[in-house]
């Protein structure tokens, strides 16, 4: 098990010190490799709070976190042994906005800013800028560039690249397609979805959008006042009476599949989790 | 005579390429229009020259037959609002009140009328009882709102909504679309700009953008269905018009299906 | 970062949050000059005394006073025993043998890592301070055997104790008098109070309705920029930044990580907000209307007269 929750909590102190509970009693298990989890729920509900301590930039106030082999508690955190670097090297985090942590001269220096600092080689570092870059869908002109005068996407895809460099085993993604137009978005889902499969990360991907959830997800996360509500696949997710009061949308296939069976007396056999998948289906219903 | 006429307007920045090249369209009173494109195609631009945030290079814009110049921009500010797409970089007053009450100050408006106003719009877009909160204590949807009521307060005859929904969660995605509603029937006229065909399906007319071209301008329902010219500007169908074109590829002829598809994507 | 005190309203529900802030700012200003002119000890402690009877009178907590002066504790303190041990003016009021020998040095120091080891557990932590100063001295006054390197003589003079008890008193008393202030007055309220009080400036061409802009954004931006830092530093400690350790030249770097993204944000950011405000149709220099208005009340023009007065007594005081 490489993370592992065990009834964390979390409690920020306002100035009058009135507590605020982001997280409660939260337990959860993430595996090195082979999953594709979506983390989801309102604006609020704690999904930020979850995600960063996944790479102990917060240390719970409740409960402990073990991240590969560390534990990381109140009690812990009070040694000053204990060194958290080698997590972060182990769990890249990518904050939401690019902005918030590009500010190398060139893109390449950025992105090899994250593996110098766990000690690799300049050289190496640069080698490893050049890979990720590509990894990320962007070509070797990029190298040269500022960071600053790309695009909103391209910023996005390098800010990206400079977490891969780092060669986590797990990469977990603050809602990185908000924003982006269609096209944008979909072409850096499958760039998440290929670090998945082919390099054998482990991806986490916090977000708004059900139809990333419904398409991509192997695993979902429900986030509700601090408290993880669903741990499970996205089918059994949205088939719950009670998914509606966590004010949830439906993903856009389901809901149209949902509106040709009950309106239009269509039934279609099986799962629809793609959009190819469904139209398959549809016309094999008709035949 | 249309609301907003825009003639051959052409704009760079400096030393790029062409945002917007040789760009003619022209808004009618109460209609609502989207200008929809990809990122970079020079929607946001467009907005910023109708409220004379930028100047054109090239071309004529006229707001409610007043032609665009340093001169008259404050005339056209006053007929003119419009919502950005962070919410947190246009919240102006220190608290709700006081940020709806910024424009109002601007235009000098008198104190009782100010406050009446404020309370009224306030309530419109239901932020009444956040009056007094400190722009931390609201979430991005809330912020929005304000922004929305700032404007309302205003009482211009268009509201631009410049990706205003694009960094908000569901919910509050939908109820910012929900005033857009509104506001609408009650006779403003709007104009999104967007890529999210959610928002696009709402208006009266669409106007694609691609690198700075208007690609297209027809009525929604001309363009929802038009496969060809949103895939060239980066967009995407809808999801049961995807379906219908490719029941429409795979010859498969089934009117009342497609009806039903062409319902459902209208109503969201 | 969150638990910056100094300049935060407090709601709440008294004389002081009645009182118009242009009265607020004016006796604030008249009550600091008056603390500066004070000369005698027992007027100092009279008007300590005073300010401590106003914040009580007011119904602040003492506490979120206090909470607002420990980041300035150990200045204070600092200031206090830089002034004892180096002014060295006046008659000499106290003297105290101490004796350099290897015991005593390692003793001290021994001292001195114990309080550094320990410091974490103790919660009052400036008493706890002040106890190791004391000890330091007394192992060095009392250890005198072992092998001797040679003598000396800690000596407190009559000057220099004065000094530093009128800059401390001083510096807490406008402590006090500011964050009574601010805790009491909305921002934007204090905002206005300051644009009519530096009125009359405009006589000198400086715009003071642009000055109180400025600074009513600057209130509304700063817990947001505040936000923003922290989520930088996070963004950065992810890839590696270990802002506990690292050689002089990774410090360079890593605050460079965390000034270019601020920097590019803050930009970013005013010109966004340039724009919203002058779609709504600020123009700089345009006369506006104004939401809020000031109302001055009889509790007002008492306030000030009081301050006023106060003032004038501390000058003819220090005249005659």
């Amino acid at each position: 098990m490489a993370i592992k929750f065990e009834r964390v909590g979390y409690e920020y102190k306002d100035i009058d010190g009135k507590g605020y509970l982001a997280l409660a009693d939260v337990t959860l298990n993430i595996n090195k490799t082979g999953e594709f989890i979506t983390l989801i729920g309102e604006t609020g509900s704690g999904k930020s709070t979850l995600a960063q301590h996944m790479n102990a930039l917060l240390t719970p106030t409740e409960g402990r976190v073990h991240i590969f082999g560390m534990k990381i508690s109140r009690e812990t955190r009070k040694s000053k042994n204990l060194k958290l670097n080698p997590i972060r090297q182990k769990v890249g985090l990518v904050f939401q906005f690019p902005e918030y942590q590009l500010f190398e001269e060139t893109v390449e220096n950025d992105i090899a800013f994250g593996p110098k600092n766990f000690g690799v080689s300049e050289a190496e570092a640069k080698e490893r800028a050049k890979k990720m870059l590509n990894i990320v869908g962007l070509d070797d002109s990029y190298l040269s560039r500022s960071p600053f005068n790309l695009s909103g996407g391209e910023k996005k895809r390098v800010s990206i690249a400079g977490i891969l460099a780092m060669e986590p085993d797990i990469l977990v993604l603050d809602e990185p397609t908000s924003g982006l137009d269609p096209l944008g978005r979909n072409a850096l889902l499958e760039v998440f979805y290929d670090i998945h499969q082919k390099l054998d990360k482990t991806v986490v991907i916090i977000t708004h959008d059900m139809n990333t959830v419904y398409e991509y997800a192997k695993r979902v996360l429900v986030m509700r006042e601090g408290n993880l509500v669903y741990d499970g696949n996205p089918t059994q997710l949205f088939s719950r009476k009670n998914v509606k009061s966590w004010n949830l949308d439906v993903p856009d296939i389901l809901k149209l599949r949902r509106a040709l069976e009950e309106k239009f007396s269509i039934t279609l056999e099986g799962e629809t989790r793609s959009k190819a998948q469904l139209m398959a289906k549809i016309k094999e219903a008709l035949r | 005579m249309s609301l907003i006429e825009i003639e051959n307007v052409s704009f760079t920045y400096h030393g790029n390429k062409k945002a917007l090249d040789d760009v003619s369209l022209s808004i009618e009173k109460g209609e609502w229009v989207s200008i929809l494109g990809h990122n970079g195609s020079g929607k946001s631009t467009l907005s910023k020259l109708i409220v004379g945030l930028l100047k054109p290079q090239q071309g004529v814009i006229r707001v409610g037959g007043i032609t665009l110049s340093a001169d008259t921009v404050r005339d056209i500010r006053k007929k003119v609002g419009i919502v950005f797409q962070n919410p947190d970089n246009q919240f102006v007053g220190v608290t709700v009140r006081d940020d709806i009450a910024f424009g109002l100050e601007n235009l000098q408006i008198e104190r009782e009328e100010m406050i009446e106003r404020i309370e009224h719009y306030a309530k419109k877009v239901d932020m009444y009882s956040y009056l007094n909160k400190e722009p931390h204590n609201l979430s991005g949807g809330q912020k929005q709102r304000v922004a929305i009521a700032g404007i309302l307060a205003m009482k211009t005859d268009v509201i631009i909504f410049d990706e205003a929904t694009a960094m908000l969660d569901p919910e509050g995605r939908e109820r910012v679309m929900e005033y857009m509603r509104a506001l609408n029937r009650e006779g403003t006229t709007i104009i999104t700009i967007t890529h999210d065909m959610k928002e696009a399906v709402l208006s009266d007319r669409i106007v694609v953008l691609k690198d700075g071209r208007v690609l297209k301008s027809d009525k929604s329902e001309n363009i929802l269905k038009d496969k060809a010219t949103l895939e060239k500007s980066n967009l995407e169908l809808l999801l049961p018009l995807e379906i219908m074109h490719y029941l429409n590829e795979n010859g498969i002829e089934n009117p009342s299906l497609k009806e039903f598809l062409w319902q459902l994507s209208l109503n969201g | 970062m969150k638990n910056i005190v100094i300049g935060r309203y407090v709601p709440g529900n008294s004389f002081l949050y009645r009182m118009d802030p242009r009265t607020k700012l004016i006796a604030l200003i008249a009550l600091m000059v008056a603390a500066f002119l004070i000369q005698s000890f027992t007027h100092m402690l009279v008007s300590l005394a005073l300010v401590t009877l106003l914040l009580v009178a007011g119904r602040i907590s003492v506490k979120r006073v206090y909470l607002g002066l420990r980041p300035l504790m150990f200045l204070l303190f600092f200031t206090f025993i830089f002034q004892v041990m180096f002014n060295q003016e006046g008659d000499e009021i106290f003297t105290l043998p101490l004796h350099y020998s290897l015991l005593s040095i390692v003793a001290a120091a021994a001292v001195v890592v114990f309080w550094f080891m320990t410091k974490k557990h103790v919660r009052f932590k400036l008493f706890y301070f002040l106890f190791t100063v004391a000890a330091v001295f007394a192992v060095l006054h009392y250890i005198d055997f072992g092998v001797l390197f040679g003598e000396g003589t800690f000596r407190v003079f009559e000057e220099g104790l004065s000094t530093a008890f009128f800059i401390m008193v001083r510096l807490i008393i406008i402590i006090m008098l500011s964050t009574i202030l601010t805790i009491t007055t909305k921002p934007t309220d204090l905002n206005l109070g300051l644009e009519r009080v530096l009125k009359p400036l405009r006589i000198v061409r400086i715009n003071t309705e642009e000055i109180a802009m400025i600074i009513s954004i600057a209130l509304r931006y700063i817990p947001t920029l505040l936000d923003e830092a922290n989520k930088i530093m996070l963004a950065q400690a992810s890839r590696g930044v270990d802002f506990q350790e690292g050689k002089l030249k990774d410090k360079v770097v890593q605050i460079i990580s965390l000034l270019v993204p601020m920097f590019i944000i803050s930009f970013q950011r005013s010109d966004d907000l340039a724009n919203a405000m002058e779609a709504r149709s600020f123009v700089p220099g345009q006369p506006r209307t104004r939401l809020h208005v000031l109302t001055w009340k009889r509790l007002d023009t008492f306030a000030l007269t009081l301050s006023l007065v106060a003032l004038v007594a501390v000058i003819v005081v220090r005249v005659v």
